[in-house]
């Protein structure tokens, strides 16, 4: 285009003089034919020769303007062309970038929560366009966003219902299983009834993981709240206790450490999917193992089956899904059979910045590891061996002494008593008032008789409840109370043994 | 049965069947009634269950079936259970409280009442 362009420029000096040209020749042959002709004859030819030469400098010129007329018209459409096939190429680039830059934008800043009039401020061409162009770029643009934007709506609503519903299960499975408890123990002497109860309670925590299932894939909590530290022998029975096969588990040594109570129920949830997930893909006849270590970062919670295992490709897809997980619960996704477990994990695990690996078990199954984050950890309530006492038994010494004087085993004060003096002789001292009082009851229970029962007591040191309240009421009586104490005490133990 | 009488309520996740692994009976013969005196006749074992550990603990003075269930606030059957895994790994020995033998027969009192008002 410019190449022609500028090829007209330069021939236009020569074409201004071209129109000459013909008139010109013409001209002269005019002049050489008036010399020629006989003189009679010269004046009608030198009068035709003028008007033919006129004729032809007019001919001639009007072509020359023409002829400039059309380059001038040529050139104006080869500029037309060129800005247009310029737009053109705009505009392309421009619809190319809308579809490849400007709506996944748009659709990024409406999911990040932003309203679709925000982004249509963000979202702009780069270079200005065409009015009419622009406007329906905006347009496309604007109805795109609405669509998401209703469409994210939708999907928060159902969101929304669904932590909604799941929470209403949560609350009756809750009150569900506190009925159940006082119902088990209402009913803890038929041993029929007990066990329909126990199987029921089973069942209702199966629903309760559902629940919060769905509630965490909803991007909300799992249920219950823990106030105080639990043990994390409880915590991996509380996981146990709500996954379906819950007997092949096996809980072998478990750190003596706690986990802080807003960690417990995250946890506990956690590894029920992970048990649950490793009971259900390993053959019924196989165990599951599960145990806790400390590590340097925190606790590793280990889960090693004997299944099928994983494949590469199975691998792969579950570290695919245990990364991508804050996209939450798409309805889309779940299909015909929801398989929840692993979002749920990896959900909690980003959540709450736990450490999960699914890796080949040596026994050929899967072995996860679930490593909890020290912040989430704390000393155990009972250090000391006592794994699980804090929260499964009441110190049974301290209730009997208030009221009833009872039968207080008075073996199981006297250690707590010396092991805060000394570290590791208590275990011996125990041993050594506990054989002959064995001994002596081995005795009465081959004999059925009271009196070596009753020495056996005697014989032991005398810090019972029984004995200072005897104290007590024979000291307010005003009596001596060495000579005394023997008296209600062996009454009592005689009542005792009635 | 008020809920914070009930020390499970306030901060146990484990639920009754882990405890025992879903079994609410036993079918073993080992009779096992409330009052069934229950004595420990080894040391705890630190491989031991925590409720096993502390029935053992607890028992190394006689107690009563329904005592142990009473401290550990478990109900009865449960505890039965446990104290029948004890009773098979004799690390419990179970004693029955009133030799039922010794007593005489109410048949027997019957009939002498009887005699008696027919003198």
């Amino acid at each position: 285009m410019v190449g022609t362009g500028s090829s007209h420029q330069g021939r236009r000096p020569a074409s201004a003089l071209i129109w000459l040209v013909p008139p010109v020749v013409l001209a002269v042959c005019t002049v050489t034919a008036a010399v020629l002709v006989p003189l009679g004859a010269r004046s009608p030819v030198a009068w035709c020769g003028t008007a033919a030469t006129v004729a032809v400098a007019l001919t001639s010129s009007e072509a020359v303007r023409r002829g400039r007329i059309i380059d001038t018209l040529r050139r104006r459409c080869a500029e037309q062309e060129a800005a247009f096939r310029h737009r053109l190429v705009q505009q392309e680039i421009e619809t190319r970038r809308l579809a490849r830059e400007l709506l996944p934008a748009a659709v990024n800043l409406l999911q990040q929560g932003a309203s679709a009039d925000e982004v249509l401020r963000e979202v702009r061409p780069l270079t200005p366009l065409d009015p009419s162009f622009e406007a329906a770029h905006r347009s496309v643009l604007r109805s795109v966003v609405e669509a998401v934007q209703a469409e994210e709506g939708l999907r928060d609503s159902a969101h929304r219902a669904f932590v909604n519903i799941a929470r209403r299960v949560q609350a009756i499975v809750h009150q569900q299983a506190t009925d159940l408890r006082e119902m088990e123990d209402r009913h803890g002497n038929d041993p029929d009834v007990f066990g329909d109860l126990l199987h029921l309670d089973h069942g209702t925590a199966l629903i309760g993981r559902l629940a919060d299932s769905i509630a965490v894939l909803g991007g909300s909590r799992p249920g219950r709240q823990w106030k105080n530290p639990i043990p994390l022998y409880n915590v991996l029975r509380g996981a146990m206790s709500r996954i379906m096969d819950y007997r092949r588990v096996d809980l072998h040594s478990v750190a003596d450490v706690a986990v802080t109570g807003p960690g417990v129920e995250p946890l506990i949830h956690a590894l029920a999917e992970l048990l649950d997930n490793a009971t259900r893909y390993s053959p019924p006849q196989t165990r599951v193992h599960l145990t806790a270590v400390e590590v340097q970062s925190g606790v590793a919670v280990e889960i090693e089956d004997a299944g099928v295992g994983l494949t590469d490709e199975a691998r792969r897809r579950t570290d695919a899904v245990l990364e991508l997980a804050d996209r939450g619960l798409d309805l889309n996704d779940l299909g015909e059979t929801p398989r929840l477990g692993l979002a749920v994990v990896s959900r909690l695990a980003k959540t709450y910045a736990f450490r999960v690996s699914l890796r080949p078990s040596a026994y050929g199954g899967v072995r996860a590891v679930l490593i909890v984050p020290e912040n989430l950890i704390t000393a155990s309530a009972t250090p000391g061996g006592e794994i699980a006492r804090a929260a499964t038994l009441p110190p049974p010494k301290p209730r009997k002494k208030p009221g009833r004087p009872l039968p207080p085993p008075p073996e199981l004060d006297q250690p707590t008593e010396e092991s805060d003096g000394s570290g590791g002789l208590p275990q011996r001292r125990r041993r050594a008032p506990g054989i002959p009082s064995r001994a002596a009851r081995q005795a009465a229970a081959a004999a059925a008789g009271r009196p070596p029962r009753r020495r056996s007591p005697a014989a032991e040191p005398p810090p019972q409840p029984g004995l200072w309240l005897a104290a007590f009421t024979s000291a307010v009586n005003g009596e001596e109370p060495t000579t005394d104490s023997r008296g209600p005490f062996s009454d009592e133990s005689s009542d005792k043994e009635e | 049965m008020s809920k914070p009488k009930n020390p499970w309520d306030q901060g146990n996740p484990d639920r009754l069947y882990i405890l025992t692994t879903g079994r609410a009976s036993t079918d073993k013969d080992l009779r096992l009634d409330l009052v069934t005196l229950i004595v420990a006749r080894s040391e705890t074992d630190p491989g031991l269950q925590p409720e096993h550990a502390a029935i053992v603990r607890m028992c190394d003075y006689p107690l009563s079936v329904a005592e142990i269930s009473a401290y550990l606030t478990l109900p009865v059957s449960t505890v039965t259970v446990l104290l029948t895994d004890l009773l098979t790994n004799d690390q419990v020995e179970a004693r029955p409280p009133v030799p039922v033998a010794a007593l005489p027969d109410v048949r027997l009192l019957e009939a002498v009442m009887h005699g008696l008002q027919n003198l």
